[in-house]
């Protein structure tokens, strides 16, 4: 009984706190930021959660893990669907280079200084160093547009080119991270299935395999125009079926379905109909990302907040130079400011569902303390990334 | 000739489909599934196939011809752990929160189908539908039951008590009829006319008057088999009170969608299926309360609840269209995991055995649906042609039937088995002959378009 009023409370709230957060009402510029993020739904998880009220305990948690294979499917879709080449082109490649390598360089600053500075010094060691370093470095690297979106009655009168250039590499620097995250998977048959490199190969030609065959069973399905109620299901069926396929492979979700999305928004003809369908249940489906992270959460240690601290530290050094490096690579993009950085802090949802992927796909002693690490650094990037974009862009003005 | 190559190029396309799903299972279900990150990944995988392959085989069978529900239930048949093993039992099980989920929603739709000024315009006609079939029906088939309890497998072991239970049971769920596959049908061949409105206005409304005919039989099921002696006033007093508290919960729900409607708008289908979800669940979980911490049984009705829900918000406020419209939108995903999952929870070991008695039980149905619509449209004095033809009208079943045998699966073990299995082999006849039927009977009164 207990796991159905659990799904009940999480559907209810993620429904209800996305009526609140997302249909316009006016709240003060600090409220707004808590709320638009939907930081307190990440609250509320962990006030639900084991740690407090126990009302969702771990069995009722272990009961909804399918639900949570579906959440990160459908994302992962979404992403995939962001990727369309076409409207890729009309922006100038430099964008395209500019996004990159700004995520590169922030995933490879974040990597080194949590790899050499931040474990060392909370003693983590073993194999799993290496797959936490990736999922860190991850999470880092993505970017979001709350803040333009939180902005945006302002910015109409703010330089267009500057908000053009943040809206484009925040679209895009997620996907560096998303192929990093993905060499964490390599990873998960050595650590728990004790596979060789025949394994390997083997396992990588599996996911391979199952993604392609994924897809042309979409192919398949979405052949035909059909009518909304039968893509409906479709939709749901496919999401359902890759992710658990990707899951029983010991692949990521997340990564399957933004492949599957790739293709598809690139590749078929009812990539609008698809998008709008996915796009409409979006924010609910985030609102239940964030609770099942809080129920999740585990705040052991209070060292927790001081390694946040350092890693969003590591995570600003990496979008403030990344912005800078953009701004001198090409003659074309000297004219952006270069405190460009300063409009990247922005976390958006990727790492949080990167997070949840790795919590699914890695458990082990350090999993808690990494999510509670990037948990932190998210609220805190959500409160640091506001002044700073405003400060950007007022600048430029 | 244009119509016939696209139904052939559909059908080697599902072929094709089929055939690359099936290699996929038996890939990924032959994999070892150690972590319980796997084990929850291997159940997403069977959900999501079962989905997909029923609406497949759907289209197939719509093709020849076949109602779509039949296709989803011999998918689940096919699925089940009876023939290819594919969905396990267990699996089957831990499944069972879609068919909570699905029925509520069943109910809160054929709430929404039921209009005030139809029924009011069909009264009488339909009123005597009813009490005249429900007698013939039950009369006719919980004596069928008893009367050659000796000559089945099936029931040739059972005490007489619980024969009479499963009579009683069988008997009030052969009442139901099927809403969705009425309308479906009249929605395929485009009909309108007094035939049809009035067909479906009875299917309808045996609906709603199912669950009190149901919850009665429970009762005095539970008389029957507890030993507790006659019925006395209290029980009774107990089954209006828990009716009467069930349709005033389902009318707040009704205005409280109507509302959610007015002042939002937006996500409805979500919201509706969150609502018919969180009413199924809140009422066992009251009913349970109640019983345990303060002894008193309180059985609050959830089908009872969205139907009502369904009908306030269709009756007494402004958004029934929009209301069904977004009904309608995600039915299909919930019907077809709905009747898939019913097909594979099948016990197909005691099918074998109590075939012949569900083919005489379909026989005896189908001739107490004929004498009771024909006396019920002699009586209201309806043209002949119609009076001959409307019972063909009246077979289909599936849907509640289903659902109702489950729930009385759940509060009777004993006999549960044997109930599920009888019920859904007349539904598996019904549902496939029912459609057909019907669709005919439209044609031979004129009241097909198409």
């Amino acid at each position: 009984m207990k796991i159905f009023f659990a799904l009940l409370i999480i559907v209810f709230l993620a429904f209800s706190g996305y009526h609140l957060t997302f249909r316009g009402i006016r709240l003060p510029l600090f409220a707004r930021t808590f709320y638009l993020t939907g930081t307190e739904f990440l609250f509320l998880g962990l006030l639900l959660g084991p740690q407090f009220l126990n009302l969702l305990d771990e069995e009722t948690t272990r009961g909804l893990e399918p639900l949570g294979t579906l959440l990160l499917g459908w994302i992962g879709l979404i992403f995939g669907f962001q990727f369309e080449m076409a409207k890729l082109r009309r922006f100038p490649f430099e964008f395209l280079l500019a996004a990159i390598m700004e995520g590169l360089l922030t995933l490879t600053l974040v990597f080194l200084g949590v790899y050499l500075v931040l474990f060392p010094f909370l003693s983590i060691a073993g194999p799993m160093k290496i797959v936490a370093a990736l999922v860190l470095a991850s999470a880092a690297a993505c970017t979001a547009q709350t803040g333009l979106a939180i902005l945006a009655p302002k910015i109409a009168d703010r330089p267009r080119n500057t908000v053009t250039i943040l809206r484009y590499i925040s679209s895009i620097d997620g996907l560096c991270a998303l192929m990093f995250f993905g060499l964490v998977f390599l990873f998960r048959p050595l650590l728990y299935a004790e596979a060789s490199w025949i394994g390997e190969v083997q396992w990588g030609v599996s996911v391979s395999l199952g993604t392609l065959a994924g897809l042309f069973l979409y192919n398949l399905f979405i052949m035909q125009r059909r009518p909304e109620s039968e893509l409906i299901l479709l939709v749901i069926g496919m999401a359902v079926l890759l992710s658990g396929m990707a899951s029983v492979l010991n692949f990521s979700p997340l990564l399957t379905n933004f492949v599957v999305g790739f293709c598809l928004v690139n590749f078929s003809r009812e990539k609008e109909r698809v998008f709008e369908m996915l796009i409409r249940v979006e924010k609910p489906f985030y609102l239940l990302l964030l609770v099942i992270l809080g129920v999740n959460w585990r705040l052991d240690t209070a060292c927790v907040f001081l390694s946040a601290a350092a890693y969003c530290l590591f995570r600003c050094l990496g979008k403030f130079s990344g912005g800078f490096l953009v701004t001198r690579l090409s003659p074309g993009l000297r004219q952006y400011p270069s405190n460009l950085g300063f409009g990247l802090l922005d976390p958006g949802g990727l790492p949080l569902a990167i997070l949840l992927d790795f919590q699914k796909g890695f458990p082990s002693d350090i999993t808690n303390g990494v999510s509670s690490i990037v948990l932190i650094a998210v609220i805190l990037n959500n409160f640091l990334s506001l002044p700073l974009l405003n400060r950007l862009l007022k600048a430029k003005n | 000739m244009a119509d016939l190559f696209q139904q052939r190029r559909n059908l080697i396309i599902y072929f094709l489909t089929l055939v690359l799903m099936g290699g996929f299972a038996a890939w990924i279900r032959g994999l070892d599934v150690p972590t319980s990150w796997q084990r929850s990944g291997m159940v997403d995988f069977c959900l999501g196939f079962v989905l997909l392959a029923a609406y497949i085989i759907g289209q197939v069978f719509r093709m020849v011809r076949l109602p779509l529900i039949s296709g989803y239930i011999f998918a689940g048949i096919a699925l089940g752990p009876y023939i290819s093993g594919f969905l396990t039992r267990d699996m089957v099980h831990d499944l069972r929160l879609v068919d909570d989920l699905a029925l509520s929603f069943i109910a809160l739709t054929a709430g929404g189908a039921l209009r005030l000024p139809f029924l009011k315009q069909h009264g009488k006609g339909i009123m005597l539908n009813i009490v005249l079939q429900t007698k013939v029906i039950f009369g006719a088939m919980s004596v069928f039951v008893i009367l050659t309890r000796n000559c089945f497998s099936l029931t040739k072991n059972l005490p007489f008590h619980l024969a009479t239970s499963l009579a009683v049971l069988v008997g009030t769920i052969a009442v139901a009829r099927s809403p969705s596959a009425a309308i479906a049908v009249i929605n395929e061949c485009r009909a309108s006319g007094p035939f049809s409105d009035r067909i479906l206005g009875v299917t309808v409304a045996l609906d709603v008057l199912i669950i009190v005919l149901f919850t009665l039989t429970l009762t005095a099921i539970k008389i029957i088999l507890t030993s507790a002696g006659a019925l006395d006033s209290q029980v009774f007093l107990a089954l209006f009170l828990e009716m009467s508290v069930s349709i005033v919960v389902g009318i707040v729900l009704g205005k409280g969608i109507a509302c959610y409607i007015h002042w939002i708008g937006h996500d409805l289908p979500l919201f509706l299926l969150f609502l018919a979800f969180g009413a199924t669940k809140a009422s066992f979980w009251l009913s349970h309360f109640m019983e345990s911490h303060f002894d008193f049984y309180l059985h609050l009705e959830p089908l009872l609840i969205c139907m009502s829900a369904g009908f306030t918000v269709q009756n007494f406020s402004q958004a029934g269209p929009f209301f069904m419209e977004n009904l309608q939108r995600i039915a299909l995903p919930v019907y077809v995991l709905f009747f898939s999952l019913a097909g594979a929870s099948l016990n197909l070991d005691a099918l074998r055995s109590c075939w012949p008695m569900a083919m005489c039980l379909v026989v005896i149905r189908a001739m107490g649906i004929m004498g009771g619509s024909w006396l019920a449209g002699t009586i209201n004095r309806d043209p002949p042609e119609h009076n001959r033809n409307a019972w063909m009208g009246y077979l289909t079943q599936a849907g509640i039937s289903i659902g109702l045998a489950q729930l009385a699966q759940r509060q009777f073990p004993e006999i549960g088995v044997h109930l599920t299995t009888l019920v859904m082999a007349i539904i598996s006849v019904n549902e496939m002959v029912g459609p057909i039927t019907f669709k005919w009977a439209l044609n031979r009164v004129g009241e097909a378009k198409k």
